[in-house]
């Protein structure tokens, strides 16, 4: 299919980004982001919360500030109480006001089942737009949340996780990109990306793919909850990871020495996910430490960008 | 005893729920579960497996079916099995002194070389090493482990060095294994790791 497109769209159907960009002046761009989906969790405000954070996050790892936003809602009103509802469009607005980010309207229609997310709008300056490409050998891959959400979700929704799992996820997803963001906005940043639906190696095939460069991935120091490789082993694993690993697998190298767990993890899909920043070398362990101070203490650097494997992924 | 499930239909994690289910009420010694997608198939297949199951497969047109076999006396497994050791447990090694013990130096000196030699043996939980105070004399130059350290770097740890140490010592100049470090970064790191030795 082809889509229109005009001599400023910056980013655009074209390449699968996490956004589109839009240039407005020589000095303003316009990053615009949709995402919405069914409840993950049971509790409607902390629901809100992490839809808000998710569709925000999009806009963060493009390199922009959020300005704007709109609900989209989907909700079986005449099985559901509308306080449920409510409920939910506070956790958003709540979130959205943490972003500095306003609410200026929004759609709803009748669903069978409820859905709700956000059409969000950011700001950034054209020349300073981070999309998945751009890699360069050297880099280094820094992964600022810990991967396993979406397999720890699978158990939720099973009811196998304790209360204090279930709370230490759903902060975990409601947390928002922004303070990794701003950090990162002061470093050499080569490329970026938010880790969502595709799980991490999905996003990073997005990355090497057409760059001619290799990506190594050391699996001990990717950041993982525990609990997902005890959920993996039990086959509490989403659909959407089989999907990955089938998607991608042609792309991806796996040592002997990483176990199928491990393996499960690193193409678990994730619900607002961390940003996986793409740096230039000299100054990855000064990011990283801004990062951490910063309290984003679950990043790490992962791995690195080198010339071999062409646009494949080796995990040692 | 053999107990049949059907899960066609169902998506993930329904299937496995159901067979979960199936085996906490009547611990069946067979079982056998219908399911009619991928996903489901490898999913119910790894939980018979984790449950102590032997498994085999069929495929049947778009269905495939499960069966677990378990000896008759196996004892039931409610929690997940242990984890291989690559990724559960993070054990960071604090080392403050350049010997170990009290007593004997020369004897503290030499079960610091052997200590560090033998280091490696924790596997792959070995996560980081911390080089503090006296410590931070076994990382530079003309140090007698040098190569311990080195190949345990070598292998994937990170060893982090106190550099307002090393400046005491006047020293870093001289390091020659592992990246100079901060208290903020060796607190984030006791923070992060699941264990912490101290020597």
């Amino acid at each position: 299919m082809v889509f229109p497109t005009d001599e400023n769209v910056i980013v655009g159907l074209d390449r699968a980004d996490d956004a589109g960009v839009y240039r407005i002046s020589d000095d303003l761009a316009l990053i615009q982001t949709v995402d919405f989906f069914t409840p993950i969790v049971d509790d409607p405000y902390w629901f809100g919360q992490i839809a808000a954070a998710n569709a925000l996050s999009d806009v963060y790892a493009m390199g922009g500030t959020p300005k704007t936003a709109m609900n989209l809602v989907g909700f079986p009103i005449k099985s559901m109480d509308i306080g449920i509802l409510r409920q939910i469009i506070q956790g958003g607005v709540d979130k959205l006001t943490e972003a500095s980010t306003v609410l200026i309207g929004g759609h709803s229609i009748e669903d069978k089942e409820l859905k709700y997310g956000l059409s969000v709008t950011g700001f950034v300056h054209p020349a300073r737009v981070l999309t998945k490409k751009n890699l360069q050998a050297g880099d280094q891959l820094i992964l600022t949340k810990p991967l396993g959400t979406g397999i720890i979700n699978t158990a939720i929704k099973g009811g196998l996780a304790s209360d204090e799992l279930i709370d230490t996820v759903t902060r975990l997803m409601a947390t928002l990109n922004r303070d990794a963001a701003e950090v990162m906005m002061n470093f050499p940043v080569h490329a970026c990306t938010d880790v969502t639906g595709f799980g991490l190696l999905g996003h990073l095939a997005e990355m090497v793919a057409g760059s001619g460069l290799g990506v190594h991935i050391q699996a001990n120091r990717v950041p993982i909850l525990k609990e997902a490789l005890e959920y993996a082993a039990m086959g509490l694993i989403p659909a959407g990871m089989y999907k990955n690993r089938k998607f991608r697998e042609y792309m991806v190298d796996f040592s002997t020495s990483v176990d199928i767990l491990i393996q499960d993890v690193l193409f678990d899909p994730q619900t607002s996910g961390g940003l996986l920043i793409c740096v230039a070398q000299d100054s990855s362990k000064d990011l990283l430490y801004r990062l951490k101070e910063k309290g984003i203490l679950w990043a790490e650097i992962i791995g690195e960008v080198r010339t071999e494997p062409k646009e494949k992924i080796k995990i040692i | 005893m053999k107990k049949d499930i059907d899960a066609r239909g169902l998506s993930c994690p329904a299937p496995v729920l159901q067979t979960k289910a199936a085996i906490d009420s009547e611990s069946p010694v067979l079982i056998e579960v219908l399911v009619d997608n991928e996903a489901a198939r490898q999913n119910v297949s790894r939980f018979l497996k984790s449950q102590k199951y032997q498994v085999s497969e069929k495929r049947n047109g778009s269905d495939y079916c499960i069966s677990g076999k378990r000896e008759g006396e196996a004892v039931m497994q409610k929690k997940a099995p242990e984890i291989s050791k690559s990724q559960d447990a993070k054990i960071m090694v604090m080392v403050t002194t350049d010997r170990i013990g009290h007593g004997d130096d020369e004897l503290g000196a030499k079960l610091m070389t052997a200590f560090l030699k033998t280091l490696k043996e924790i596997g792959r939980e070995l996560w980081r090493l911390v080089f503090l105070n006296n410590g931070v004399k076994l990382t530079v130059d003309g140090a007698k482990d040098l190569v311990s350290l080195e190949e345990l770097e070598k292998s994937g740890i990170t060893i982090l060095v106190c550099g307002t140490c090393l400046d005491h010592f006047k020293l870093l100049e001289k390091k020659k294994v592992g990246e100079t470090t901060n208290m903020l970064d060796i607190v984030t790191s006791m923070q992060l790791a699941d264990k912490v030795i101290n020597i």
